[in-house]
């Protein structure tokens, strides 16, 4: 029969993005455990709208169900969702899952729900893309002093302009479309992305060949709906969406970490240079964007205790992965 | 009759002031989109350091450059079209087609308009410029963040000034249509109007 | 059924409703009888987002460019050159014409521009030297299409905006086809010089002369270098090339040639943004007809229905021809990319064409269909120009047509023509 609900599900990235797998496994998932009383219609790229403020607002007005932010795409409203972007502070997957699947997003969704007049809810933090990573078509980058004076393109937003000025190097505003010309022509000579979209927009052949896995940012995946939407469906339904959501998280933490793997042999077997970065090393980087941390807290509403809450549930989640790393091991 | 052309006259008079002020204010946006683009390539290669702010500032200004002149070239009849039909037909036929047409527009732009103005006053425009910021404070020390809502607000501007145009375009059709004499035809000839037609 | 918004606008187009009406009131009125009225909101956001984009502004910058080129009378200096290059063969000036236009295309994107600004000096000039004057106002509208098609290129930027290609890949695409043009014009005129016996234009220039005459032209002949030249060496991107055209133009008619004043500038200025306004809207309007191309699936049945007539990509690419050529004879090359574009592109490339090479079999087609009657624009503008009936010109211009449709035969099934360039340089696959 036909379908009571139909959630319209948007995503600006193409079909071989984790936010279709993500998307995929919420659609199956709802439709299945709401025994077709919702059908789940899902929409790629810039069809419907193709950016964040304009896609949030078809969130908040109707036009569209769900949709996936990265967290620049949300800083127009909610400026504090940048925590995410602040370098260095989780270490690995496993601390920024945990993270991510405890309270932390929960803070972020009634903050954000306030700050909207209670029209956007954020229903889940996933990833989409991995790790952002600096990558340059001049030279490997081992410390921060060979970063000094790259040009590096940055999306026009405040915080990754700043972290890459406080590493020396100069941060260029380049629309994502142009990117791949501006590589090729040395307008700019580095981003920070992760893996699998320098591979699929093929970067390396605009001659990005040098690569650093320092991991500096987790690329979190906010997933929207509206609010009204949402408490518009009985509870018991409210309960498979809110499942589902869970679902896809799990399948975007899983699904970037399996398409990197051929990402990153083809990026080698291409004659990219990939450079793991010691923990010293690291060490160095986490210092010399120190303040980032403080541009963070003194320009952003709310950076201070938002910064607070997230570095708090970064370490219960590292005391907790500890704790229970020693009993895996005996 | 004379109570239309009474309706007309002052419209046409309000539209070719407003539109004038208008079209002063885009020539000064085209300008300042040149300057800031050519400020941009300096910083970025001569200086090599790209500003954060000079994307959307030329964005900003070609928004409004498009809300502001557009409605001038609507009012010359700028606007492309396939006009085989109406030139073809007689004279009384020919003004009534213009008339739906007219009708037609103004439709699509009171539409616009509604849809415009939520959107402005809505949550999107309440996204705060990620690098357009204006002083508040004396010292130059605060600065306020500009919200979308500023650069957005230019289209339904241009909507409102549109829909004043084709009101006056239908109240001269219907003029027309009932053979009333003695209307000022809209100015042109300022070296503005030639060429309106597109990019070919 | 969504899909009805197409013959809707169909009907609104042919009966004259203005383009950018016609894309939001179809797929409009369709909606609202649907009851998706919350996707009505859609089509103005997708207009509103369509105009809100940096790439896009390279329109009203190569517009302001052309504009200050045509005033600051670097046309003047461009023609000189041309004619001390080739006003000595037999029919000098009708090669003097089409070699100004090949120069002028270097600078300015536009056919308009072109025939206005060529043919106001060339046609008068032509005539005076025995030639009949529908000949003169026919090379001059043949010629000035060459305009569009060697960057830069004001529809190819809509092109690669409203298609999300590379703006790079589709300048660099049409140099080849664009200098094809003109050697195809320049050979029509060539045979018929021979046979009418042309007049030649001027005795042989002597080596200084020619020296002197490139010397005033270097200057403007600089632009299309600055402009290609920085692009690939990655001064600027393609947008900021627009607007160092325009300022690399401003300075050499303001300070070096001393040609225009800056009490010029409001009216230049406000030229430029007039046109840039209507179409930018009407590119705006293409992103929200586009969103509802999308939703009623319409590239699918299209592709569906064509595969249907038959599955022999030549024989779809000679159909693709056709339908293009009696499209270019009614609407503008613009606004038919801006309709077309979304809707055969997908299409044809998911057959297997490369979209850079489908770009410029589409733009050369509608820039060829500016010239050809009934509703040829440049046609109507040389018209103006010369004051010969557009008719009567419309007829001479026939043996300029045949040529330029054969280049477009060639275009389309020799895709190396096209794509040559863009692969060695890297902008193309
Ligand atoms: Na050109
Ligand atoms: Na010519």
């Amino acid at each position: 029969q036909d379908a009571e609900y139909t959630l319209r599900a948007v995503a600006n990235s193409n079909e071989n993005d984790e936010d279709y797998d993500g998307l995929q496994v919420f659609k199956s998932y709802v439709e299945a455990a709401s025994n077709g009383a919702i059908e789940v219609e899902i929409y790629m790229g810039t069809q419907l709208c193709s950016n964040g403020a304009e896609c949030l607002q078809g969130v908040a007005d109707g036009s569209i169900d769900v949709y996936i932010s990265t967290s620049d795409g949300a800083a127009g409203l909610f400026p504090y969702v940048q925590v995410l972007d602040l370098p260095y502070i989780m270490a690995d997957d496993r601390v920024a899952e945990r993270v991510l699947t405890g309270d932390f997003p929960r803070t972020l969704r009634d903050m954000a729900l306030e700050d909207s007049g209670g029209m956007l809810r954020l229903m889940t933090i996933g990833n989409t893309g991995g790790w952002r990573n600096f990558a340059n078509t001049e030279r490997r980058i081992q410390t921060p002093a060979d970063i000094e004076g790259l040009k590096m393109r940055t999306v026009v937003a405040d915080l990754p302009q700043e972290l890459v000025r406080a590493l020396g190097a100069s941060p260029t505003p380049i629309p994502w479309p142009e990117l791949f010309t501006s590589l090729q022509t040395s307008v700019v000579e580095g981003t920070a992305n992760g893996i699998t979209d320098i591979m699929s927009m093929r970067f390396p052949e605009a001659g990005l060949q040098y690569l650093t896995l320092d991991n500096h940012a987790y690329m979190g995946a906010m997933w929207w709906m509206s609010n009204e939407t949402f408490m518009s469906l009985p509870e018991d339904l409210r309960r498979v969406v809110v499942d589902g959501f869970a679902q896809l998280q799990q399948a975007t933490f899983a699904s970037p970490k399996r398409k990197s793997i051929a990402a990153y042999e083809e990026f080698v077997e291409g004659g990219g240079d990939l450079y793991v970065p010691s923990p010293e090393e690291k060490a160095a980087f986490a210092e010399a964007a120190a303040p980032v941390y403080d541009w963070f807290t003194t320009n952003v509403d709310g950076g201070e205790e938002i910064l607070a809450t997230f570095r708090e549930a970064v370490q219960q989640a590292e005391s907790e992965l500890a704790e229970e790393r020693s009993r895996d091991i005996q | 009759m004379s109570r239309m052309l009474g309706v007309v006259r002052p419209l046409s008079w309000i539209n070719e002031r407003v539109l004038k002020a208008g079209r002063a204010v885009g020539i000064v946006a085209i300008a300042i989109m040149v300057a800031v683009t050519i400020v941009q390539v300096v910083f970025r290669y001569a200086l090599n350091g790209a500003l954060a702010w000079p994307d959307e500032a030329a964005r900003f200004c070609m928004l409004w450059m498009t809300g502001l002149m557009a409605p001038t070239a609507f009012r010359r009849s700028g606007f492309v079209a396939i006009d085989v039909l109406p030139a073809m037909l007689p004279r009384m036929p020919a003004l009534l087609l213009n008339l739906i047409l007219l009708a037609v527009s103004l439709l699509v732009l009171v539409f616009a308009l509604q849809i415009g103005w939520r959107e402005v006053t809505g949550l999107g425009g309440r996204f705060a410029s990620a690098s357009l910021f204006l002083p508040v404070s004396w010292d130059m020390t605060e600065w306020y963040r500009v919200p979308r809502s500023w650069m957005m607000a230019s289209i339904p501007v241009g909507l409102v000034l549109m829909i004043s145009v084709c009101v006056e375009l239908i109240l001269r059709n219907l003029a027309d249509l009932f053979g009333a004499r003695g209307l000022p035809p809209i100015p042109m000839g300022d070296g503005m109007d030639t060429g309106i037609r597109g990019v070919d | 059924m969504l899909i009805w918004f197409m013959p809707l606008f169909l009907v609104f187009l042919l009966v004259g409703l203005p383009v950018f009406f016609g894309m939001l009131a179809a797929p409009g009125i369709i909606l609202w009888l649907n009851g998706q009225e919350r996707d009505l909101t859609l089509l103005y956001r997708n207009l509103y987002n369509g105009m809100d984009s940096f790439p896009l502004m390279a329109i009203p910058f190569f517009m302001l460019a052309g504009e200050v080129m045509n005033r600051g009378g670097i046309t003047t200096r461009l023609v000189e050159f041309a004619q001390a290059l080739m006003g000595h063969f037999r029919g000098g000036l009708a090669h003097v014409n089409v070699l100004s236009s090949m120069l002028f295309a270097g600078l300015s994107g536009s056919a308009v521009a072109d025939t206005s600004a060529l043919g106001s000096m060339l046609i008068p000039a032509m005539e005076k030297q025995g030639y009949t004057r529908r000949f003169a106002a026919a090379i001059t509208a043949a010629s000035s299409v060459i305009g569009p098609i060697i960057p830069p290129s004001g529809i190819m930027i809509i092109y690669a905006y409203v298609m999300g290609e590379s703006v790079a890949a589709l300048f660099l695409a049409g140099l080849v086809p664009g200098v094809l043009v003109g050697l195809g014009l320049m050979l029509v005129i060539k045979l018929m010089a021979d046979r009418y016996d042309f007049p030649v234009a001027s005795a042989r220039y002597s080596w200084p002369d020619r020296g002197r005459a490139s010397l005033k032209a270097f200057f403007p002949l600089m632009t299309p270098v600055i402009i290609l030249g920085g692009i690939l060496g990655g001064v600027f991107t393609p947008t900021e090339a627009a607007a160092v055209s325009v300022v690399y133009a401003l300075i050499i008619s303001l300070f070096v040639l001393r040609t225009m004043t800056f009490s010029e500038l409001p009216d230049v200025l406000g030229r430029a943004a007039l046109t840039s306004a209507v179409v930018l809207l009407l590119v705006g309007a293409a992103m929200s007809f586009k969103t509802v191309v999308s939703l009623s699936q319409t590239p699918q049945m299209m592709a569906d229905w064509i595969l249907t007539l038959t599955a022999d990509p030549l024989l779809l690419l000679l159909l693709i021809n056709l339908l293009l050529f009696v499209v270019g004879m009614f609407l503008d090359a613009g606004p038919a990319i801006i309709i077309l574009a979304p809707i055969l592109g997908p299409v044809f490339i998911g057959m297997g064409v490369d979209s850079v090479h489908f770009a410029i079999i589409m733009s050369v087609n509608l820039t060829v269909g500016l010239a050809t009657p009934p509703m040829g624009l440049v046609l109507f503008v040389a018209s103006a120009v010369s004051g010969e009936r557009v008719t009567t010109i419309a007829r001479a211009i026939l043996p300029f047509l045949a040529v330029e449709v054969a280049v477009i035969f060639l275009i389309t099934y020799v895709p190396a023509i096209s794509m040559t360039i863009p692969r060695l340089t890297g902008f193309a696959d």
